[in-house]
């Protein structure tokens, strides 16, 4: 109420009122995010906007006060990290492998206080929905901003988004970086992260055989179309095993609408899948609490001890492939062993 | 409230390893209320921990203390900690604690000169931190002085508040 009240009496334009969904969803959904801005946001994923080439990242509640009174902020400036990407997209989403199997081989801040500028042959074959899902992770590898290069992936994402002018940027020529890591994604595994924490990585067949009671897609990293895409063409025509809670979330009313016109939910639901309404609640207790020695695997953001529920329960993290997967095997499982169709 | 960095800070050591999560310190998911938090507060790490630390305490951490969710984190100042002193810091809690300001120290090389339980005497003036016990010591990285001076007013807050109230004062 109070909310209601302030907005109307300062005359806020953009006040997204009763619709449910992640702010970091319906920022790029609506097109308030635009390559060239800095923008900051009262959540640490908002680092994600650096998939539109925006330099976007999260900020605290007293840096946000400081923010609307004054229109500045202090930053310190920082340091560069040229991750080159390279080899060939497979016909299935691997952004989340791509940032687990880095987290595994460099730590869970390998980008700390750093720029990340993710360049290199993958680049322009990663999606829109793939490339948000890395920029989003910057966090997890402790990173300030996480970018992708302006391309035509950026422009056509853009162009029913906003009509507002916006600028470009791009590293100078003579670019200097405090690091450089390549990345043949051709050679990497499956990655799954294990409890506690998102740098704690190893291929799938690590974990293989390992009984769950709740897999899990959804949150600002992989609540997205491609994600829920994947999921429904694995799913059409089989089931999800018995005693697995299978919950898929979509990131917001709008991904929520594709996905129905797409069909997804249909063949989702006719496989055994449960929807909850877009938000975060699925990366938290609020949506698919886990009780004392229940075992979930997500792709959502984060598996910290207690993060959904019980301090006692195990979190595993991987793309929405593996994900998938489980649900159907009903323990974690190669995709490759359930899906001869990839 | 305004710190004096300058002030030295001595205190008992509560000492956690690496990549301690916000959700572990501030595990208002399940406990929404301070009340209830302060009892709960880095149990995930050390289940002693909320029973048995003294406001005064000091807690040194290895690297990214703080990662994950960006949490305002006050029940750290609530519970009485003194000073955190860390390999490195997530820049979001980092940020926080300056806001605050609950006095955190970067200090590359402090892990390797204290123990748990042990004492630690902090001089930001002079730059170093001491175990008290052996005589051990650590460099302490120093803030640019905007920052200093966020500390000096006690907090981001206030320091916004007292330039609003300078910029808006002359203009009537």
């Amino acid at each position: 109420m109070q909310i209601r009240k302030q907005v109307a009496k300062l005359g806020i334009e953009h006040f997204v009122d009763a619709e449910p969904g992640i702010s970091h969803q319906m920022m790029v959904d609506r097109g308030y995010a635009r390559p060239g801005e800095l923008v900051v946001g009262n959540d640490s994923h908002t680092v994600g906007y650096g998939a539109l080439n925006v330099g976007s990242t999260g900020i605290t509640r007293a840096d946000m006060l400081y923010t609307l009174l004054f229109g500045e902020l202090w930053f310190q400036v920082p340091g560069s990290i040229k991750l080159v990407l390279n080899g060939k997209q497979p016909n299935y989403p691997i952004a989340k492998d791509i940032i687990l199997h880095l987290a595994g081989l460099y730590g869970d801040d390998f980008a700390q206080n750093s720029s990340i500028e993710f360049t290199g042959s993958l680049v322009p074959q990663l999606s829109m929905d793939s490339r948000m899902c890395l920029s989003t992770h910057g966090v997890e590898v402790a990173a300030k901003f996480a970018m992708f290069p302006f391309d035509e992936v950026t422009d056509e994402y853009l162009k029913d988004k906003t009509d507002h002018p916006y600028e470009p940027i791009a590293a100078d020529a003579d670019a200097v970086y405090d690091r450089e890591i390549v990345l043949n994604v051709d050679e990497m595994p499956f990655a799954v992260a294990k409890p506690h924490h998102f740098g704690n990585v190893f291929p799938v067949s690590d974990s293989a055989g390992i009984k769950v009671d709740q897999a899990q897609i959804g949150s600002c990293a992989n609540g997205r179309l491609e994600d829920i895409e994947i999921a429904a063409r694995m799913m059409k025509g089989r089931k999800v095993a018995k005693g697995v809670r299978f919950v898929i979330s979509p990131a917001s009313q709008m991904i929520y609408l594709q996905c129905i016109k797409a069909g997804y939910i249909e063949t989702l639901l006719e496989a055994g899948v449960q929807f909850v309404t877009p938000g975060c609640g699925i990366c938290q207790p609020k949506v698919g609490y886990m009780a004392e020695g229940e075992v979930c695997i997500t792709a959502t953001t984060r598996n910290f001890k207690g993060r959904k529920g019980s301090q006692k329960a195990d979190i595993y993290l991987a793309g929405p492939l593996t994900v998938t997967a489980a649900a159907v095997a009903g323990r974690i499982i190669d995709p490759r062993e359930v899906f001869d169709e990839i | 409230m305004k710190f004096d960095l300058n002030q030295t800070i001595t205190g008992r050591v509560w000492k956690f390893g690496d990549s301690v999560d916000s959700d572990s310190i501030n595990p208002y998911y399940i406990y929404p209320d301070m009340k209830d938090m302060v009892h709960h507060t880095l149990e995930a790490f050390r289940p002693e921990f909320p029973k048995e630390v003294k406001p005064g305490d000091i807690i040194v951490a290895g690297r990214n203390f703080g990662c994950g969710s960006h949490r305002p984190g006050p029940v750290l100042r609530v519970i009485g900690i003194a000073a955190i002193l860390v390999e490195s810091a997530s820049r979001l809690f980092l940020r926080n604690n300056i806001a605050l300001p609950l006095p955190i120290f970067i200090v590359p090389g402090i892990t390797a000169i204290i123990d748990d339980g042990q004492t630690l005497e902090v001089n930001y003036n002079k730059g170093i931190a001491t175990n008290v016990t052996t005589g051990a010591t650590a460099a302490m990285r120093k803030y640019p002085a905007m920052i200093e001076h966020i500390f000096a007013c006690g907090g981001l807050p206030q320091l916004a508040r007292e330039r609003y109230l300078k910029e808006n004062s002359t203009a009537d």
